[in-house]
């Protein structure tokens, strides 16, 4: 009776494991099947921006490296890591939006009427073109920063409600920001087809100042 | 002796079990997934082999820059223990890396699935981009108070974007496929209230209603998101 039982169980584990290897095996083709469905230019997207963030990685990689050894090569000759240390807080302050920064880059100005969810599209897309630092008005963007509408058409940032005109500046490589705003058919130019009687002005910044993120 | 020919008999079972259950799963997929492989421009099969090789190749580097950025922080932390002014400087670290997004959570949730609808046989009934919603859902979780978010298994921080390539989602600079898991930690009941104000995710809702997307909440009483794994930019912003 137990062995009957054993059986049954053994049976159950052993489809289970096969529906189980096929279901992943064919996620993998599902997911190359998406790629199938593209057009030869948004392939050809796909593989400048992958390459352009596996460059990225490439390049962290080569510096954590020579972090490790700087920092190794302290410690064995007794002064510590103290300038690794601070050298990575420095790095993570910034990413962190919890230090104030300075750097060149872009502003777009947007006068008129413009919502919550424009401004979110507008950040994202200032990310997705390499912004390293992002504030609206004086409202500096943060990992967990959210964007609601206000009344009489205010935005609200982080819970901080902010008048038009909005100024959305992002520290980066400023030509890069430049035309990934400004190229045809980028975000700027649909913008203007939508908030039609909105201004939207993109300018190049050789230095900003942006806030850290509130509440710190 | 009884219990050799009882092993003998699972045995026999167990293979053809196996193989049967193999059968019923590559079939239900290939009812589920027609008409994809109907696609025969010249350069799109050598293009997307490129895409896939280069997001492995990520993947590959990806988990190399964890490696390191684990190995620093083993180094960092044995001179911690040491006191003073880099015990300090690594509390501030260990501080930063979480508001970051650079460390794992765990905690109560919510986790949102999103998918394109698909019609009787399997055919999707339109390839959309479901980028905006993506955004939206995160913008929602942060509303509600998350303290961390992701999307499959990417974990969204200070850098990242979501965006279409086609109908192909990419975050944080990878490739990431369907369906879409938002999975946020916080508050579960403060997340769904979110969730159900009529106010949030209107478009979303509406295509959900219309059935024209595939939305499933569902609460969590213990979710673990992985930390961010990608590249830290930084080569503009300088701290003042």
């Amino acid at each position: 009776m137990r062995s009957r039982v054993g059986i049954v169980a053994m049976t159950a584990m052993a489809l289970f494991l096969g529906v189980l290897v096929v279901s992943q095996f064919r996620s993998r083709e599902a997911y190359s099947r998406t790629l199938q469905q593209e057009t030869p230019e948004q392939l050809t997207r796909l593989i400048a921006d992958l390459n352009d963030r596996n460059r990225q990685l490439r390049t962290e990689i080569f510096d954590l490296r020579l972090a490790l050894e700087a920092a190794q090569s302290a410690i064995a000759s007794g002064r510590g890591s103290l300038e690794t240390s601070e050298k990575q807080l420095a790095r993570l302050s910034v990413f962190s939006a919890r230090s104030r920064v300075t750097g060149p880059g872009i502003a777009v100005r947007v006068e008129g009427q413009f919502d919550e969810r424009a401004l979110s599209d507008l950040v994202n897309e200032l990310r997705n073109a390499g912004a390293e630092a992002i504030a609206v008005n004086d409202a500096r963007v943060g990992p967990r920063t959210w964007f609601g509408p206000g009344s009489s058409g205010t935005l609200v940032v982080d819970g901080k409600e902010t008048r038009g005109p909005w100024i959305v500046r992002a520290i980066g490589d400023a030509d890069v920001l430049y035309v990934a705003m400004t190229r045809t058919g980028g975000i700027i130019g649909q913008f203007e087809l939508i908030y039609t009687r909105t201004r939207f002005t993109v300018g190049r910044e050789p230095s900003m100042d942006l806030p850290a993120v509130s509440g710190t | 002796m009884t219990d050799s020919r009882a092993l003998q008999k699972g045995l026999a079972l167990m293979l053809p079990a196996f193989l049967f259950g193999s059968f019923v799963a590559a079939q239900w997929s290939t009812i589920a997934l027609p008409g994809a492989l109907d696609v025969s421009i010249r350069y799109i099969d050598p293009l997307s082999t490129t895409v896939g090789r280069l997001q492995e190749e990520q993947t590959a580097l990806r988990a190399q820059l964890t490696d390191l950025r684990r190995q620093l922080d083993d180094i960092q932390r044995t001179a911690s223990a040491q006191g003073g002014a880099v015990r300090d400087a690594q509390a501030r670290i260990d501080d930063l890396r979480v508001s970051a997004g650079l460390s794992e959570v765990r905690g109560e949730g919510i986790v949102v699935t999103l998918d394109t609808v698909k019609a009787v046989g399997g055919k999707e009934t339109d390839r959309v981009c479901l980028a905006p919603d993506l955004t939206d859902l995160i913008n929602a979780a942060w509303v509600a108070g998350a303290r961390a978010v992701a999307i499959n298994s990417e974990r969204i921080v200070a850098s990242s974007s979501v965006y279409c390539v086609g109908s192909t989602i990419v975050v944080n600079g990878s490739i990431v496929a369907a369906p879409f898991a938002v999975s946020a930690i916080g508050p579960a009941s403060g997340l769904l209230a979110v969730l159900d104000d009529p106010a949030q995710l209107r478009d979303l809702k509406r295509r959900r209603d219309r059935l024209a997307v595939d939305m499933r909440v569902t609460r969590a009483a213990q979710l673990t998101l992985a930390p961010y794994t990608g590249p830290l930019p930084g080569r503009q912003a300088r701290p003042q």
